[in-house]
Parts: structure tokens; C-alpha cells; sequence
């Protein structure tokens, strides 16, 4: 019976790596999904967006990179889709200089989908380092920081971005977090510019985000793949995260018996000393 | 000199920054914008000095025949091989993340992407294993933990409630099997009794536990998000920041000098 306990207790890691390669392969491999309600966090994100006027500017933030693409990226091209039906004008920049070709790419692709023209529908800006002294300025005018898109055209030359200046003049900003970068949005673009903002984060950056949507100073919070497959939902699109939350309940359902048994051979052999 | 001249350049620039905030005219109206834009052209400098840092280091393993030289004389090849091919892409295409460059097409999204996700894609494996050596129910607040990770992470995902009762009476038949043992080990009737009662109200939890958290899982596990987790949080916030003030103090004021060295 010992010997029981000591193997439940000590199960080769090899044997778990393998249990969760397989807990996520097939179900990211056979694509089936399970029915479930969306989030209010994320509904609210959801309307604001479908609220917004034709023709309102949205400025995204890329903050993540290619470890966080599997949860951000399908969410931030559902989010472009869905900005772009609602003929929605795209800004995008970024503060993960190594993640901005990620943005950049989905914004190409979306964008050629949904028949949009470069300058007139959207504008890639690009990067520029210092963080809080970058979204300060943006705050008095956009130029002081980017007086150039990525591509080196003067901002006045692109006709979206003649009458934008600073927050004022965009109705709403996405950041897409895998960091910390969304704190500083909330400190410096809402607290001193009253920029309406809307968060989408990885799974472990979510809570750290909650406290700021409990008091308001986001307008919605869309976390991790569950937050990417509920949005998938409300647009009616289901995708990847959709999917790929039931290799998600599978990993959770096998973890938790992972440690389920870890415990009862825990105790077993306590009580056995 | 060497630490007089810094110490005075951050006190003043300290200082001028928290008036600058509080009196919006000139002339200290402008000089937020100057020191922000002082400070973008600083930031672009430590990514030289970031990489000079990098380079250096590899360069001395190398230079002292180090065990991992190997290593080091790999990072540099690709260093310099990702910079040229960057660099050629900007000219040719003005841009190297161009969508048409081949920089962005081979380098980037064939092997830059893949790397970075693999390594990042690996912690689901890890955190498995560490999940199941290093959580156990040592304590009440290991308990605690536990319990409430649990139901989060089976509530937030879906059919979650549908597999919590099946883990609910596994845990709960568990917890009457020690009670029972427990029983038996001890000598007072009472303590048996009052154990063998405590099994059998296990046990008989199992059945209303199960049917409660099938139907309010999902909003338990947003209670749990919204209420404890965001309170914990929040003392954790407000005491990161006020502890980010106190060493601000500090460094504006010449205390808090290790920056220095």
C-alpha cells in the first residue's frame, strides 16, 4: 500500500509532460467547442465599441509579443474585424518593440480582408522607447512623439490623421497587455487625460488589471483566451480561442487531478509515518 | 565629483519634475515636455548600451575560452547575421518589418516567432509538474489557496462546473476517510463519535456541495476574482506604490544612492 502512495506522490515528470501534451494536442487538433456565456467584463467592452460613432478613431497599443501570441493575437484580430465592420479608424502603436510586427501583420491581413485603404482607414505608427514620457505627450499632441508612421510619411500627409491630435481626439484605446504597460495607460491616459480605455491582457496579467475595471477607469477588460474566445462569441466568429478553450478545460480539469492525487499520496504517507 | 555632479543632476530634475506638475505655467509649464523628451532620447540610448553590454560580455567568455564560449561565439554570429539582414531589408524595402522584406517573412515570422512561442509554450509543462510536487494542503492557508485555485480555474473555463462534483466527492470521500481513521485511532468515546460524525457529514455533503457549485461555479469563481483576489490586490498595489514613493524621496534626495555604483 506504501509503495502505492509513494508512486502516486512521485509520478515521473516525463509521465506529465506527456499527459498534457496529449490534454492539449487533441482537442486543439479535433477544434471542437463548448457553449458558453461571455463574461460581463467583456460584453462591456463589446457594446462600447458597437456604441462608438462611424468614423470614431481607435488608437490600438501593441504591448505584448510572439510568447503571448497564442492568447492576443486571435483576439486582436477579431477586435480588428470588428472595428473595421463598424467602419472604425485604426491607430496603431505599440511599447513591445519586439512584438509590433505581430500587430502590424495582423493589421495588414484584416485590413485586406475587409477592403481597407492605408492612411484613410488605418495608420501604423510603430515604436518609440520611454514608455510613460511617449503616452504624456501623446496626451498634448501625437506628433511631439510620432511626427512620422512607421513607414516615414509625415502624419499630416495621411488623411485619417490630419484632425488627430491627441486624446481628445480618439474615442477609445485598446492596449493589448502582457505586461505592465497597461498600468501606465491607466496612470497617465485615463487619470490625466480621461482617455476611455479598454484592456485585453494575457491570463496571468488579468488580475492585476481588475482592480482598475471595479473602479471604472477602464470601460471593459477582456483576459487571456477565455476573454478572446467570449469576444469571438459576442462578434458572432468563432475562431481559434473558442477552440482552443477546450484544450484549456482539459489542461485545468488535468492539473487539478495532478494535484488532487499529489495530495492524497501527501496524506496517505503522512499518516502512514 | 564623480558622485556630487549625478546626485545634483537627479535632485534637480526631481524637483523640477514634481513642481512642473503642480504649477502647469511657465516657465515650468513646458518643462515636463522637455524632460519627456530628454528622456525618449536617453531610453533609445540604453538600447545601445544594452546591446554594447550584451556583446561585451559574450566577447570576454570567448576571450577567456570559457565552457560556454560555444555558446557565446553562436550569440554573436546571429547577432551580427540578424543585424546585416535587418539592416539590408531597411534599405532595400525602407523598412525591415516591410510586408514584402524578406527580414519580416524569414527571419521574424519563421524563427523569431516559433523560438519565442516555444520557449513561452514549455511553462504549461512546467507549471503542471511544479502544480503537482509543490501544491499541497500543508495548512489552512495552503488549504485556502488551493480550494480557491481550483474553483477558479475549473470555473472560468467552460463545462467547468459539469467536472467540479466529480472532484468535489473525491475530495470529500478523502476527508471522511480520514475522519474515520482518525476514529479509530483514539481511545475517548467522545472523540470517536464526534469524528465518525464528522465522516458522515462529509459524506453527506457530497450530494448538496455538488449540485450548488453545478449551478453557481461559474459566479463563485467571479466572486472569488472580484472580492478577495481584488482586495489582496489592492493592499498589494497600495503598498508597491507607496513603497515606489518613499525610494523616489529617497533618490531625489541623495539617500538612496546605490544607483550609483
Amino acid at each position: 500500500m506504501r509503495e502505492f502512495f509513494e508512486r502516486i506522490s512521485k509520478i515521473d515528470r516525463r509521465i506529465i509532460y506527456l499527459i498534457v501534451l496529449v490534454g492539449v494536442t487533441i482537442p486543439l487538433l479535433t477544434r471542437k467547442g463548448f457553449e458558453f456565456k461571455p463574461l460581463p467584463e467583456v460584453k462591456n467592452a463589446y457594446n462600447f465599441i458597437e456604441n462608438l460613432p462611424e468614423g470614431s478613431n481607435v488608437l490600438i497599443s501593441i504591448d505584448y509579443d510572439a510568447a503571448s501570441m497564442p492568447e492576443l493575437q486571435p483576439l486582436l484580430e477579431v477586435m480588428l474585424r470588428h472595428l473595421f465592420r463598424n467602419n472604425l479608424k485604426v491607430i496603431m502603436m505599440g511599447h513591445w518593440p519586439l512584438g509590433l510586427p505581430l500587430g502590424q501583420i495582423a493589421l495588414e491581413k484584416i485590413a485586406k480582408e475587409m477592403d481597407k485603404k492605408y492612411g484613410y482607414d488605418y495608420v501604423f505608427l510603430g515604436y518609440r522607447p520611454g514608455i510613460a514620457a511617449v503616452m504624456l505627450n501623446m496626451g498634448k499632441e501625437i506628433r511631439m512623439v510620432f511626427d512620422v508612421d512607421y513607414k516615414g510619411v509625415p502624419l499630416d500627409s495621411l488623411p485619417m490623421m490630419r484632425e488627430v491630435h491627441n486624446y481628445d481626439d480618439i474615442a477609445l484605446l485598446i492596449g493589448f497587455e502582457a505586461g505592465s504597460v497597461g498600468d501606465f495607460w491607466v496612470q497617465f491616459a485615463q487619470a490625466r487625460f480621461g482617455q476611455k480605455i479598454i484592456l485585453t491582457s494575457t491570463a496571468v496579467v488579468t488580475p492585476d488589471l481588475y482592480p482598475y475595471y471595479q473602479a471604472g477607469q477602464i470601460v471593459g477588460l477582456i483576459g487571456g483566451l477565455r476573454g478572446a474566445a467570449d469576444y469571438e462569441i459576442l462578434v458572432k466568429r468563432k475562431g481559434f480561442a473558442y477552440t482552443g478553450m477546450t484544450a484549456q478545460t482539459v489542461i485545468h480539469v488535468i492539473i487539478i487531478a495532478l494535484i488532487l492525487l499529489g495530495n492524497i499520496g501527501y496524506f496517505a504517507l503522512r499518516r502512514m509515518r | 565629483m564623480k558622485k556630487e555632479v549625478p546626485l545634483i543632476i537627479t535632485f534637480i530634475s526631481g524637483f523640477l519634475l514634481i513642481v512642473a506638475l503642480f504649477i502647469p505655467h511657465e516657465p515650468f509649464g513646458s518643462l515636463q515636455e522637455r524632460f519627456n523628451d530628454w528622456y525618449i532620447i536617453v531610453s533609445g540610448f540604453t538600447l545601445i548600451l544594452g546591446v554594447d553590454s550584451l556583446l561585451l560580455y559574450h566577447w570576454r567568455k570567448i576571450k577567456t575560452k570559457d565552457k560556454d564560449a560555444p555558446y557565446s561565439i553562436i550569440l554573436i554570429i546571429t547577432f551580427i547575421t540578424v543585424l546585416l539582414w535587418g539592416i539590408y531589408s531597411g534599405v532595400k524595402h525602407g523598412n525591415p518589418f516591410a510586408p514584402a522584406s524578406t527580414f519580416l517573412r524569414y527571419f521574424y515570422t519563421y524563427m523569431f516567432v516559433p523560438l519565442q512561442a516555444t520557449m513561452f509554450a514549455l511553462l504549461a509543462f512546467f507549471i503542471a509538474s511544479a502544480a503537482y510536487r509543490a501544491f499541497r494542503a500543508r495548512g489552512l492557508n495552503a488549504t485556502l489557496l488551493l480550494v480557491s485555485a481550483g474553483l477558479v480555474m475549473l470555473g472560468r473555463v467552460p463545462k467547468g462546473e459539469i467536472v467540479v462534483p466529480f472532484f468535489i466527492a473525491i475530495t470529500l470521500i478523502l476527508i471522511a476517510i480520514i475522519f474515520v481513521l482518525e476514529a479509530v485511532a483514539r481511545v475517548s468515546l467522545y472523540e470517536r463519535l464526534l469524528y465518525f460524525a464528522l465522516a458522515l457529514i462529509s459524506l453527506i455533503a457530497i450530494i448538496p456541495l455538488s449540485i450548488l457549485l453545478r449551478e453557481y461555479l461559474p459566479a463563485l469563481a467571479d466572486w472569488i476574482m472580484n472580492v478577495p483576489q481584488l482586495g489582496a490586490k489592492r493592499g498589494l498595489f497600495i503598498g508597491i506604490w507607496l513603497g515606489a514613493i518613499a525610494m523616489a524621496i529617497r533618490i531625489i534626495l541623495g539617500i538612496e544612492r546605490t544607483y550609483l555604483k
